[in-house]
């Protein structure tokens, strides 16, 4: 026959072991450091889960150009309308690869030659464009874009072509409407072939070639075509001289380091294209170093409540614990009701802070999506949150230990 | 592993350092423990018999001289060790008793017993039965009288397996009747185990025959 369990089983032992050592555990302040550590949690992960979601709007690659290449050039004033060259010397561009942010730089190749292009809608000349152009190229590890689309063959007469984005939309609001000439967009531009005059600088040589838009930049003001291409018709159909390049494309190690800017005011020099993004970055940056530290601080004072709540408990039950051990009882079982509380009550507001940041998550990146953001995952908060609340925890823990050592002797 | 010995060598509390102690054949002398043996320790109040079974229960360390367990110092044993000789080889049952207050005089019993398994359920009821506190055994533990209480514990401390049992003024609430059955239960015990007795008095002593007594 099965036997009663009863006290006498080690289970009953644990149930008396337990109602002994709840004993002065206050529900109010359980409850206190629930509230106050689930309330610095979730403004901690909240923030840093919305910077990371945040930041992709900023620091996300433009489809041809890494957020960390800049364009830079020169900035243009009078004198060099009267002469002075806006080109960098050897010099300089040394100078700007011995500065501690660059990674690399890249030289901005342009034509040494003219270039004529023609639209053709048809081979109704009244609907076609015409008009002269300039190319420039880059070297092909900082064109940030499939290798398939960007690919010139020697001998072949299709070149891709980047254009700025900021074309188009020229040309389709305030060209195309004042000339009578029907709007185009990205995908049917692209479907258009360019017809393209290259002519040698005395007009002696001249080459036809297909042009095809391979894609659109924000942040590249020019119109790019494959470096390879470049450097064989600037061979043969330049004029031979060397040219400084006007424009420069510098790999940095971070675009928001101030020392970028110092280093561009300080040499009259400009960043190309789009520039809001790094000072938005910059101040998503600080807003959420401001909000992190609240929520760090009120993290803190919760960590403490739970703390001294325990070390209350416990400095309250000392007799109790001491009594138990003279019992018998090893230092863990009698430990375990705290430890236990040390663990949970962490992990329970951990749960709903993340709970709470997940919602809150859902709520803003439909809205994030719709600026661009990039639909990352779901990582930083939990992360953050697991590596704060196993701190705490661990503090707890052995904070409780050394009280059980305490009541060891008395 | 069985307790057969414990020697205090040169002990003496380290409040009684400045003192001289005349006639004491335990402070600053050698006196062995040998288990199956039962002594009867004797001293005047405040002669130090509490702190010396405080001493031997590793509950305080604040002596001079050696504490030896089989030969073996005591100085470097760590919680865990003394742990298990009190839940294996140390029984004890402290002048001022520790019981729980809010827990009934069972609950006391069975949060020892619970942690060794030793005695059965009928075995505490007798013991009950026989000490006259059967129908007080669901009782808070606080609001019974001394002489109960001390029943109550000592029940308590027979809970476990043990080599020696500490006994400090075991029976100094009791009646002779109650005192007489005590020190039966107590030799019975003893005796199955082949367990040294050790108890203290300061006058009022267990009724048991001592192989040993000595003066502290």
């Amino acid at each position: 026959m099965k036997r009663k369990p009863t006290d006498n089983d080690p289970k009953g032992c644990v149930r008396l072991l337990t109602r002994l050592l709840r004993k002065n555990t206050s529900p109010a302040r359980v409850a206190g450091f629930l509230v106050s550590n689930f309330l610095g949690l979730a403004i901690v992960l909240g923030a840093l889960q919305f910077y990371s979601d945040a930041n992709s709007i900023w620091s996300a690659d433009d489809s041809f150009v890494k957020s960390d290449w800049l364009v830079i050039n020169k900035k243009v004033t009078s004198a060099n309308t009267f002469g002075e060259s806006s080109d960098f010397t050897p010099e300089e561009i040394a100078d700007i690869e011995r500065q501690p942010w660059v990674r690399s730089v890249g030289r901005f190749t342009t034509a040494d030659f003219r270039i004529y292009a023609r639209m053709a809608a048809g081979n109704d000349a009244s609907r076609s464009m015409s008009t002269s152009l300039f190319f420039e190229s880059i070297p092909d590890e900082y064109v940030d874009v499939d290798k398939s689309l960007w690919r010139w063959e020697k001998g072949s007469k299709e070149i891709p072509v980047i254009i700025s984005k900021d074309y188009l939309t020229l040309y389709n609001f305030g060209f195309a409407s004042s000339a009578g000439l029907p709007q185009m967009s990205e995908g049917l531009m692209s479907g258009i072939p360019l017809e393209l005059t290259l002519t040698s600088e005395d007009g002696t040589r001249t080459e036809r070639l297909t042009g095809h838009v391979a894609g659109y930049s924000n942040r590249l003001n020019t119109i790019l075509v494959p470096d390879e291409f470049m450097r064989m018709e600037n061979a043969e159909l330049g004029s031979g001289a060397t040219r400084n390049p006007s424009r420069l494309v510098v790999d940095v190690n971070s675009p928001g380091d101030v020392a970028i800017s110092e280093y561009l005011d300080a040499h009259d020099l400009e960043v190309a294209g789009d520039k809001s993004g790094a000072s938005a970055s910059f101040l998503l940056k600080v807003v959420t170093g401001v909000i992190v530290a609240i929520g760090a601080v009120i993290t803190l004072l919760s960590f403490f409540i739970l703390l001294l709540s325990l070390s209350l408990i416990m400095e309250k039950n000392a007799p109790t614990l001491h009594r138990l051990l003279m019992l018998g009882y090893d230092a863990g079982s009698v430990a375990r009701p705290y430890t236990r509380l040390a663990v949970c009550a962490p992990t329970g507001a951990l749960l709903l802070a993340v709970g709470c940041v997940a919602l809150l998550r859902g709520s803003y990146l439909p809205a994030l999506r719709g600026l661009g953001a990039a639909s990352g995952g779901f990582i930083a908060a939990p992360c953050a949150g697991a590596l704060i609340t196993l701190l705490v925890i661990f503090f707890n823990v052995v904070s409780v230990r050394r009280k059980v050592r305490d009541s060891w002797r008395r | 592993m069985r307790l057969d010995n414990i020697t205090l060598e040169g002990m003496l509390p380290r409040v009684f350092v400045s003192e001289s102690i005349p006639d004491s054949e335990i402070w600053r002398s050698t006196a062995t423990f040998r288990r199956g043996e039962s002594y009867l320790v004797e001293a005047t109040s405040g002669g130090g018999k509490s702190s010396m079974c405080a001493y031997i229960y590793g509950a305080r360390t604040d002596f001079e001289g050696k504490l030896l367990f089989n030969g073996v110092s005591s100085t470097n044993f760590d919680m865990a060790r003394w742990q298990k000789l009190r839940r294996g080889n140390i029984a004890y049952l402290p002048q001022d008793l520790m019981l729980f207050p809010e827990l009934t005089a069972l609950e006391n019993i069975r949060l020892k017993n619970g942690l060794t398994g030793y005695a059965s359920d009928s075995k505490i009821e007798g013991w009950l039965e026989r000490l006259g506190i059967a129908s007080r055994k669901d009782y808070p533990a606080g609001r019974m009288s001394v002489g109960q209480q001390q029943r109550v514990a000592l029940i308590r401390s027979l809970c476990q397996p043990f080599d020696f049992i500490l006994l400090d003024e075991p029976v100094s609430h009791l009646d002779e009747q109650n005192n007489r059955i005590a020190a039966e239960i107590i030799a019975e015990e003893a005796k199955t185990l082949g367990a040294g007795i050790i108890s203290t008095s300061v006058g009022n002593h267990l009724l048991l025959h001592y192989d040993k007594t000595t003066h502290l």
